[in-house]
């Protein structure tokens, strides 16, 4: 299959990506190009493929629910572009 | 000062522990070897060379106390630039993790320090793993120490260059689909990718998290062996880490040839003349000391590329989606909204090929398509791993080339996506089914380039590998490591 440029682009919004429009026209040939090559997958048959196959009863990998020692704030912070009095700043979401 | 640098890992290891050389001694010659070459290689993205002397220095005096903490203190190890070491920078290669310093060791870094390893990172890479020739990384393309136009391979191709032009004796990399294999292949080294769950993905940044596993890389299988042996075994703070011990190096031994079943791929049009070769040529070897040769019908695993795309990109897609600009990484905020904060510092942070995995990711997965490519290619991952289990009913090993072609030129394939990914043509179907696979070089082709062969075993059976390539030895021994970069 293919995909046009107004699919490309509402794929790329669920992404929270932007491609730049001078960007476009080669990013959906090679997209296409992909999408056509891993498109065989759609004719393989896979019928004797069970439900218990695909998701085999292995057990949960399960720990002691013990409260353990995580990272300090001054780590977090370390790393966190925006980080004021415990908290990560983001951009005004709440209209007031 | 004597040219410690050329030693092999096992060398390096005797002499250590023989008291011949110090630790310091050894990376004085590392660092000089380092300093002289990687320009031309450009195998590290950076190293902060006064912590690693600090260590080989502690590591130096624990020797002279004679409290080492192990027979591999000393020891230096590149590591990928996606395995997190406290304090020090871990970016994928990706201008979205530029400055992040990671707050914690991951599982296998902290089992190394544990031994005494000297840590050398940061190896090159194709950006967050993705892509066969580490011309993704976005601050600078790996060259290959036995030709400076061509690609050492990727994803782990920093790992594999700094290895093969003597910068360190062994690495580590992260195998998703043939990120270890490939590039050992094209450096002449070896380079193993575990059975799935053996080793922590713990402080791995994650790329597609059921394919994803660290793995080794070293001139000699001694390096190899022995690293698997410290960083393998149960870890707690990975799901996914089979409740298995570490790996017990005295399982290795050499198989009996005589009856030893090996499974062999019929060459195909993909497969350069050169490498089909070197490969008859060594089964037929095999054959002449009494193993018995077994035609394997790889027809479904050539459908293992379009499965992987899709599983792997599925799984990036959702991994990726953490690098939003809020709690670490790259922020770009140009007009004060919350969706254009995530929208540009995302756009802007990754690069192109690793948009693209995200896209398809995300196509695979939405409304309408899940069906037919996601959930299609989850159950043809089934067929995959059954085909391995017939395969292994009736061979203990199974040899093919590593990669189908040796090293190409830089540029060469950048322009066209499938033909990149067709270097991982006969790797990615071990990773969807959990096998462990090693590659080892068996020689090189016309142009001087290193071939390597890649030995795939039943899960959990990295013993039988590392036996067989043992008594494949005198073939690895033919590929010369380059002692100056042309």
């Amino acid at each position: 299959m293919n995909l046009n440029e107004e699919s490309l682009q509402k794929i790329a919004e669920l992404s929270r990506l932007k491609i730049d429009p001078k960007d476009i026209q080669n990013f959906l040939t090679d997209f296409n190009k992909v999408l056509n090559y891993v498109d065989t997958i759609t004719e393989l048959n896979v019928s004797s493929v069970s439900d218990e196959d695909l998701y085999p009863n292995e057990g949960n990998s399960l720990r002691a629910d013990k409260a353990q020692e995580g990272l300090s704030r001054s780590q977090i912070e370390s790393f966190a572009p925006s980080f004021q009095n415990g908290y990560f700043v983001v951009p005004k979401v709440i209209e007031t | 000062m004597k040219e410690l640098w050329k030693l092999k890992y096992s060398d390096i290891k005797k002499g250590l522990n023989s008291g011949e050389f110090t630790p310091t001694d050894l990376i004085q010659s590392l660092i000089a070897r380092i300093e002289a070459e990687d320009s031309k290689i450009k195998a590290f993205l950076s190293w902060e060379k006064e912590s690693i002397v600090r260590a080989a220095a502690e590591s130096t005096e624990r020797r002279k106390s004679g409290k080492p903490l192990s027979e591999f203190d000393g020891i230096p190890i590149g590591v990928k630039d996606n395995i997190c070491i406290e304090n020090t920078i871990t970016s994928c290669a990706s201008k979205i993790l530029e400055n992040y310093r990671s707050p914690f060791h991951a599982t296998a870094i902290e089992k190394l320090l544990a031994k005494g390893f000297v840590l050398i990172p940061r190896a090159n890479m194709d950006e967050f793993a993705m892509g066969s020739s580490t011309e993704n990384s976005a601050y600078q393309v790996t060259k290959n120490p036995f030709d400076t136009a061509r690609i050492p391979g990727g994803s782990s191709g920093g790992s594999a260059a700094a290895v093969a032009a003597s910068f360190v004796p062994v690495a580590l990399g992260s195998d998703t689909g043939g990120s270890v294999r490939q590039p050992a292949s094209l450096c002449g080294i070896y380079g193993l990718k575990p059975t799935y769950g053996t080793v922590s993905r713990y402080g791995l940044v994650a790329y597609a998290s059921s394919l994803d596993q660290i793995g080794p890389l070293s001139k000699d299988i001694d390096g190899i062996i022995d690293v698997y042996s410290v960083i393998s075994g149960k870890d707690q703070r990975d799901a996914t880490s089979k409740n298995i011990p570490a790996f017990d190096p005295s399982k290795v031994k050499e198989l009996p040839w005589k009856g030893l079943r090996i499974g062999k791929m019929k060459i195909t049009s993909e497969i350069e003349p050169d490498i089909a070769k070197v490969y008859e040529s060594l089964l037929a070897e095999l054959e002449s000391k009494g193993a018995q040769l077994v035609d394997l019908d790889f027809s479904l695993l050539s459908n293992s590329i379009p499965i992987y795309y899709i599983i792997a990109t599925a799984e990036c897609s959702s991994n990726l989606s953490r690098f939003d600009g809020i709690r670490f990484g790259q922020r770009k905020d140009p007009s004060g909204k919350l969706e254009d904060l995530y929208v540009t510092s995302r756009s802007e942070g990754f690069g192109k090929e690793v948009q693209r995995r995200i896209l398809l990711g995300t196509f695979s997965l939405s409304a309408g398509y899940y069906d037919a490519y996601y959930g299609r290619a989850q159950k043809a991952r089934v067929l995959i791993k059954k085909e391995y289990e017939g395969y292994f009913s009736k061979v203990d090993l199974i040899l093919q080339p590593t990669s189908p072609t040796t090293a190409f030129k830089v540029g060469e394939k950048t322009s066209d996506p499938i033909q990149m990914y067709k270097a991982d043509i006969l790797t990615t179907s071990v990773n969807l089914a959990g096998v462990p696979a090693m590659s080892v070089p068996i020689g090189k082709d016309s142009n001087g380039l290193p071939i390597g062969l890649q030995i795939t075993a039943p899960a959990l059976h990295e013993d039988k590998i590392f036996g067989f390539a043992k008594m494949i030895s005198d073939w690895a021994s033919k590929v010369e490591l380059p002692e100056t970069i042309k």
